[in-house]
């Protein structure tokens, strides 16, 4: 099944997908543990391997065993947003499941963790590979993450070029800031090629820079645990101290 | 208080004490009131004069060589009078110059501006 | 999903952190400060060809109520023309939504970089500029309320400036000043969308009581209370009393050295006193008593006893004093040369 757009996903209230998560609106519930499944299965998945050197099956099988552990057994119910951030908590929760299964020598074999949210893990298995090894496991999930925020920030303003008929601007935006050769090409040369106006090169990326970044604040939203945090981790990953 | 008042007052003050100073060379006590009278008056014209050059040049360093010349001078005529006690005459009357022209430069009132 | 490398994050993250200048007059050049609030960055004026500060809302802190603080610093900054305060030069609302103004961008150092090599007398001397836009900034109905050496900055042509009014307060004195008050709140609201917020909120006349406003260490026991209404000039006197402190601070410890003379010591006191009515009465009457002290002048802070005003006269007039023991040595040597 294909992930849902974003922009529909998790059409909340806004206030924290984690008090949605923790509510008693069934609905609600399952939609929030989807959102916040689909921000985080990646970085789970791709810490387990690094972490644990564990194989690619069994990594699978962790991370979909996680995801179900955390709807069933309702693991948010124990996050307190004053306390500490959301993805410190959830990657407290995976190294305690972990050694769990580690010294009771069981690990299941479960379905798919949340039925409305695809792990593509041949994808995750690609991008791990490609990814830089970083100074510690808990940075590494935290590259991750961001890794992450980033990717879905790109699919829901895909989704919301599309619906408001700005694919042009999108596309620009995909070959110019999403390129990652070592030269990029210059407007002149996207101008010529989109056969537009070397000044709607410059609009057409400033508006898509402009939708990009409300992008990335509100997926930022689901995936902190509340107001502090989120203003707290928009200030690290787009500040000046962010690595 | 200005600086012509204040060059008249101190330089006075002065002048008393330079004269009765003079009691401790006993060649000359007999003649202390007299000495004191020239002394206190010797004073109070080397103040006007160092007064009313303060108010009309204001600088330090000209106050004080202005003031040292007018009390050395006015000290060297009591002295050519007196026929003798130069030294003694002329060396306290220059620092009594000294000072008065040091403290009009930089005490008491600068004249007032003209209004129209 | 498309997979993002490093590098491509790293480059959105910078995108992200530039103010989308597009349609405007300025192109940024580089971020030179970061704050609650917001930014500040560098940029370039298109039109005029000269740098400028812009302090922009940070997306993250896209709340009304900023906005209207924002716009509202902007505003209190364009009421105060004076040579010690930043000048704004425009101020508005970014393509991307954001509010932001621009300012002066100023060379120089922060105080408490500027005044390590000072001596005393030269700090003192620093602290009396200091005072001179802040009395003209409370004549107008301002206050600072965050005065600490971070926000004072010296120029490159030795010019001191007072920065960050981000927490500056108007007063209102009449029912005019209210009137103009409530006007200028309305336009702050008016260039910042929706309403404002319920929480804390630094407009001015409308910070709620309980509202804890300031720089821990620097603020006034009636801020670190929270108790807004009495917030007053005076709070200022305590902020540049504390900045008094710090000039006369020992390097090793935190407390003002004991070296520091008294009467100096009497005036920090007196301008930091716990109690509001027991300061200074106004920033002036602190200048004019650092100013008494710079001139060897007894100050209103202290009661000198005997001893100490002797010697202090003596060290004013030394020269004076020099010379008349000179004469009376001079005097007191004839005198036993004679008897001999």
């Amino acid at each position: 099944m294909e992930i849902k757009p974003q922009g529909d996903a998790f059409p909340l209230t806004r206030h924290s997908v984690v008090a949605a998560a923790q509510g008693r609106d069934p609905q609600e519930r399952v939609r929030a543990l989807d959102a916040i499944t689909n921000a985080y299965w990646r970085p789970v998945y791709k810490y387990a391997r690094m972490r644990w050197r564990i194989e690619r099956e069994d990594a699978e099988d962790f991370t979909q065993d996680f995801f179900s552990r955390l709807l069933e057994k309702d693991f948010l119910a124990a996050y307190d947003p004053a306390k500490g951030k959301l993805r410190t908590f959830l990657r407290t929760c995976i190294d305690r499941l972990f050694l769990n299964q580690t010294r009771d020598a069981r690990r299941q074999k479960r379905g798919n963790a949340a039925a409305h949210v695809s792990l593509n893990f041949e994808e995750a298995e690609h991008e791990l590979a490609a990814s830089v090894q970083a100074e510690s496991p808990e940075k590494y999930f935290e590259k991750e993450w961001i890794r992450t925020l980033f990717a879905l920030a790109v699919e829901r303003l895909r989704a919301q070029c599309q619906a408001a008929g700005k694919s042009t601007q999108f596309t620009l935006f995909e070959r110019y800031d999403l390129n990652d050769a070592e030269t990029r090409l210059s407007y002149a040369a996207l101008a010529q090629e989109f056969n537009i106006a070397l000044t709607d090169v410059t609009n057409y990326l400033a508006f898509a820079r402009r939708e990009f970044r409300l992008c990335v604040l509100e997926q930022l939203r689901d995936m902190t645990g509340g107001e502090e945090e989120f203003q707290r981790e928009a200030q690290s990953i787009l500040g000046v101290d962010a690595k | 208080m200005n600086k012509i008042v204040l060059g008249l007052i101190l330089g006075g003050i002065l002048g008393i004490l330079d004269g009765l100073t003079s009691w401790f060379t006993p060649a000359v006590r007999s003649g202390i009131v007299g000495i004191v009278i020239g002394s206190t008056f010797k004073g109070i014209i080397a103040g006007i004069l160092i007064g009313v050059f303060a108010r009309k040049v204001n600088s330090l360093a000209l106050g004080i060589v202005f003031g040292l010349a007018v009390g050395a001078f006015l000290a060297w005529i009591i002295a050519f009078i007196q026929h003798g006690y130069y030294f003694q005459i002329m060396l306290p009357g220059a620092m009594v110059g000294l000072i008065v022209g040091y403290a009009t430069q930089k005490y008491g009132a600068a004249s007032q501006p003209l209004r129209a | 999903m498309k997979f993002l490398p490093d590098q491509v994050i790293a480059r959105l993250q910078t995108e992200m952190q530039t103010p989308d200048l597009s349609g405007t007059r300025y192109r940024a050049l580089k971020l030179i400060g970061r704050g609650g609030m917001g930014a500040v960055w560098l940029a370039e004026d298109s039109i005029l060809h000269r740098t400028v500060a812009l302090k922009v809302l940070s997306a993250e802190s896209s709340s009304a109520g900023l906005a209207a603080r924002l716009m509202q610093e902007a505003i209190i900054l364009a009421r105060l023309e004076h040579p010690g305060i930043v000048p704004v030069h425009d101020a508005g609302t970014l393509p991307d939504g954001r509010i932001f103004y621009g300012m002066k961008y100023v060379e120089g150092q922060t105080l408490d970089r500027y005044i390590e090599p000072l001596s005393l007398r030269q700090r003192l001397q620093l602290l009396q500029r200091i005072a001179e836009p802040l009395a003209f900034a409370h004549s107008r109905g301002i206050i600072h309320r965050d005065l600490k050496p971070g926000n004072v900055m010296v120029g490159a042509f030795g010019e001191v400036l007072i920065m960050d009014w981000g927490l500056a307060k108007i007063m209102a004195a009449t029912s005019e000043d209210h009137a103009r008050v409530q006007a200028e709140e309305d336009s702050a609201s008016q260039h910042s969308p929706g309403k404002p917020l319920k929480e804390e909120s630094s407009i001015a006349g409308a910070t709620v009581h309980g509202t804890v406003l300031g720089t821990p260490g620097y603020m006034a026991p009636e801020q670190e209370r929270g108790d807004v209404k009495l917030i007053d000039h005076r709070t200022d006197v305590f902020g540049l009393g504390s900045i008094l402190k710090y000039m006369m601070r020992d390097d090793r410890s935190d407390a003002h050295s004991e070296l520091a003379p008294r009467p100096l010591r009497a005036i920090c006191n007196k301008a930091m006193a716990a109690e509001m009515s027991a300061r200074y009465a106004s920033v002036q009457d602190m200048a004019a008593d650092i100013g008494k002290y710079l001139d060897d002048m007894p100050v209103s802070a202290y009661r000198e006893n005997i001893i100490e005003r002797t010697v202090r006269l003596v060290n004013r007039n030394r020269v004076a004093v020099v010379l008349v023991l000179a004469y009376l040595l001079m005097r007191t040597l004839f005198i036993l040369f004679s008897r001999h």
